[in-house]
């Protein structure tokens, strides 16, 4: 009762793009698909929606393949956002979702009531290439529910969003879960998967590191962190002391440290009382996905070229 | 493959793809000038005589011989307005009102003031024959000449009448000859009357051959720019979730297709009306018949043959250059890569054109045989028909290889396409295109 995917394989050329991807993610839940760029996130998408076939391995939904599932139950954001330039939105709007079979009347109330929330309801019979980035982003978000799919999947759906575009695009993540819809999205910026994912999935050169609940996957590593701060302002030189833990930040509001496994937090907070200052914050917290992500992979690069060329044909 | 939803899909692209073309300003004024031209073209003769109507010019004639057995203005009439003839509407030649003066001096006068472009005198010489004079403001010219022939025409029928042959007798006299012509080779069974007739079906030919070229180059062009224009916005993989290639390749052709047949459809129907109805017209607005009626040749069957090699011609580039298109990510990369489409139609067209000039002899085996390969026979088998050269099984044959290899054609430009939409970046070889059409996605 899961959307399963099991052992995708898939070589391009020279580029093993895909080397063995295993993933469940569970109906009604908000998963995040978590990876640098070419790590294989889009191959994966695209394979999971039929554009491409897998040298190897199976997708199936409800325990039936992907494939045999009506287009409808997918909705699809491609990372490279597209949308008919010189089309007027609401025509557009209502054109994709009567190829999924939704009557066009119908397909025209529902956009126009998504616009209006959207805050767009002004632009629908204008030119999409006349709205700004950041409405066009609106559309196309619309373009990609507007058939109502029971999964969706969405390649870097925040990328390029101002701030309250990106809580409008939550709002509605949040109640795409309510419906009992299944989400799926990729990104890499790791604090909004942090925040809104039930499950994540972190994969690395076409295989998966790690996968599951986000708690379990915060907790994999068996280090926990800790959050301290003493009267004695940004002088830490008493925590360079404690053994077996990391510095990761010296701010001068607080510090934190990364425990080694079985590390005992108590001690740092004993160190602290000892330095002499006031301990005025000490908190014990499981790692940020960001931690979890380093760890495993490496540091996250914020390299921003297309995850298309992934798939480039080698000729 | 679920029929009924790819049906519907194919419907959905291909009414998207007709309706924003049809409904841009370049494509409505663009066929409306064609039609308007067409429609000049075919409605020209009709046209120009109305023109010239306007230009009626009167002739006076004034007689001073009582004793004339003819009356000089019919005569002078019927020769400055032959009836049927090239000379009275097609060169621009004018037309005349012939009409009797009583007093010479004052008909004089009225030529100088412009009532009469000229003024013929006839009188009784003193050797009984008669004499003409013309008074006009142009001595010479095509009015001179016609005036000269009439004067002739009037002292013949003076002559003979003084000779004691009636007007009935010198009907008679005049009266053509048998007179045959036939192929000196007994073994040429072309009509021989019917030379026009073949010859402008040739013609007719021709320009349908040229129309199907036009209509490839243009559209299929069309159709490889706009696939393009869908990956470079990115739109594809918003389209590619809701439909198939198959689907998507289909209805893009579809719909162009639509809009070309609609545009070629206008002209072709518009020169046609124009055509019938050109004796309607010029009887409406000039009150006599002029020649009308379809060009010699035009029949239907001709207009069928155009119409399903034009279509089938269309369909099989049109679905290559879509997948063309689908393996460049840039428009400015489309020219490189519709080359071949591009270079077959111009072969195919060319091979047309010098085996209708006779620069190739299409009576060649080779020829024959070209003209059945299914990428040039839109373009060389119009020819054939008209000239005689195909027989109706060699019409079957190559209608179904079109078709066979339609198909073929479809099967493997959906699964270029395919692949071809999601490759944005470097443009792949010709081997890596062979891989894809062999393995798929």
């Amino acid at each position: 009762m899961v959307l399963s995917i099991d052992g995708l394989r898939k070589r391009f050329g020279d580029v093993q793009a895909l080397d063995g991807v295993n993933m469940r993610v569970r109906p009604g839940e908000v998963f995040g698909f978590l990876g640098a760029n070419g790590a294989g996130k889009t191959t994966t998408m695209r394979i999971v929606l039929g554009f491409l076939r897998a040298d190897e391995g199976s997708v199936t939904w409800l325990d039936r393949p992907a494939d045999v599932w009506p287009r409808r139950t997918w909705g699809y954001m491609p990372e490279e956002r597209g949308l008919y330039l010189r089309m007027p939105v609401i025509d557009q709007l209502v054109y994709f979702a009567s190829l999924y079979g939704v009557p066009r009347s119908k397909a025209r109330k529902d956009a126009l009531r998504w616009l209006t929330r959207f805050r767009i309801g002004d632009y629908a019979d204008r030119k999409a290439e006349s709205l700004s980035k950041g409405n066009q982003q609106k559309v196309q978000y619309i373009a990609t529910v507007l058939h109502d799919p029971d999964v969706l999947l969405m390649d870097e759906p925040f990328s390029g969003l101002d701030p309250v575009n990106v809580a409008l695009l939550k709002s509605a993540f949040l109640e795409m879960r309510e419906r009992g819809k299944t989400v799926v999205f990729s990104t890499h910026q790791l604090d909004q998967a942090e925040e809104l994912c039930d499950s994540v999935a972190i994969i690395d050169q076409g295989r998966i590191v790690t996968a599951g609940p986000t708690r379990d996957v915060k907790r994999s590593t068996g280090h926990q962190v800790v959050r301290v701060a003493t009267s004695n302002d940004g002088d830490i030189g008493w925590l360079r002391a404690v053994p077996n833990i990391t510095v990761t930040r010296a701010g001068r509001d607080y510090a934190e440290v990364l425990l080694d496994a079985g590390a005992d937090p108590q001690l740092v907070l004993r160190a602290a009382l000892a330095s002499g200052g006031e301990v005025l914050r000490f908190e014990v917290a499981d790692p940020s996905l960001e931690d979890v992500f380093v760890e495993r992979v490496g540091a996250l690069e914020q390299d921003e070229s297309t995850l298309a060329t992934a798939t480039e044909l080698q000729s | 493959m679920n029929v009924p939803r790819t049906l519907s899909n194919v419907g959905h692209i291909s009414r998207r793809e007709f309706s924003v073309r049809v409904r841009t300003r370049g494509f409505l004024i663009g066929t409306l000038l064609l039609i308007v031209g067409v429609a000049a073209i075919a409605l020209l003769p009709v046209i120009l005589s109305y023109i010239d109507r306007s230009e009626t010019q009167r002739v006076a004639v004034h007689v001073a011989a009582p004793d004339l057995t003819v009356d000089p203005v019919v005569t002078i009439a019927a020769i400055l307005n032959p009836i049927g003839g090239s000379g009275g509407t097609d060169d621009g030649a004018e037309e005349f009102t012939v009409e009797h003066v009583a007093d010479l001096e004052t008909a004089r006068g009225a030529v100088v003031a412009g009532t009469y472009v000229a003024l013929l005198d006839i009188t009784r010489g003193a050797d009984g024959d008669l004499d003409f004079t013309l008074y006009s403001n142009r001595t010479s010219g095509q009015l001179v000449a016609l005036a000269q022939q009439a004067a002739s025409s009037v002292a013949i029928s003076d002559r003979l009448g003084r000779l004691g042959i009636d007007p009935a007798g010198q009907a008679g006299l005049f009266e053509p000859v048998a007179f045959g012509v036939a192929w000196a080779d007994d073994e040429n069974l072309d009509p021989i009357d019917d030379e026009s007739a073949t010859v402008g079906q040739d013609i007719l030919a021709f320009g349908m051959t040229v129309l199907i070229f036009m209509i490839i180059l243009l559209y299929g062009n069309w159709i490889a720019m706009s696939v393009v224009e869908e990956k470079q916005s990115r739109v594809m993989e918003v389209v590619l979730n809701a439909a198939t290639p198959f689907e998507l390749l289909t209805g893009k052709v579809f719909g162009v297709g639509a809009v070309a047949l609609t545009q070629y459809g206008a002209i072709v129907v518009t020169g046609v009306a124009a055509l019938l109805l050109q004796g309607t017209i010029a009887n409406a607005l000039l009150g006599d018949a002029a020649a009308g009626g379809l060009p010699p040749g035009l029949d239907i069957g001709l207009l069928v043959a155009f119409g399903i090699y034009g279509l089938l011609g269309f369909l099989i580039y049109a679905v290559l250059y879509a997948a063309a298109g689908s393996l460049v990510s840039r428009q400015e990369d489309v020219n490189s890569v519709v080359m071949p489409m591009n270079l077959i139609s111009t072969l195919g067209y060319l091979v047309a054109v010098y085996s209708s000039i006779g620069l190739i002899d299409p009576r060649a085996t080779w020829v024959g045989i070209l003209a059945q390969v299914p990428f040039l026979s839109p373009f060389m088998m119009l020819g054939r028909i008209t000239a005689g050269l195909a027989t109706p099984l060699e019409v079957a044959l190559s209608i179904l290889l079109l078709v066979l290899a339609i198909l073929g054609a479809l099967w493997v430009a959906s699964r270029i396409y395919a692949a071809g939409v999601l490759l944005y970046g470097q443009r792949p070889g010709i081997r890596a295109i062979l891989r894809l059409v062999r393995s798929g996605t």
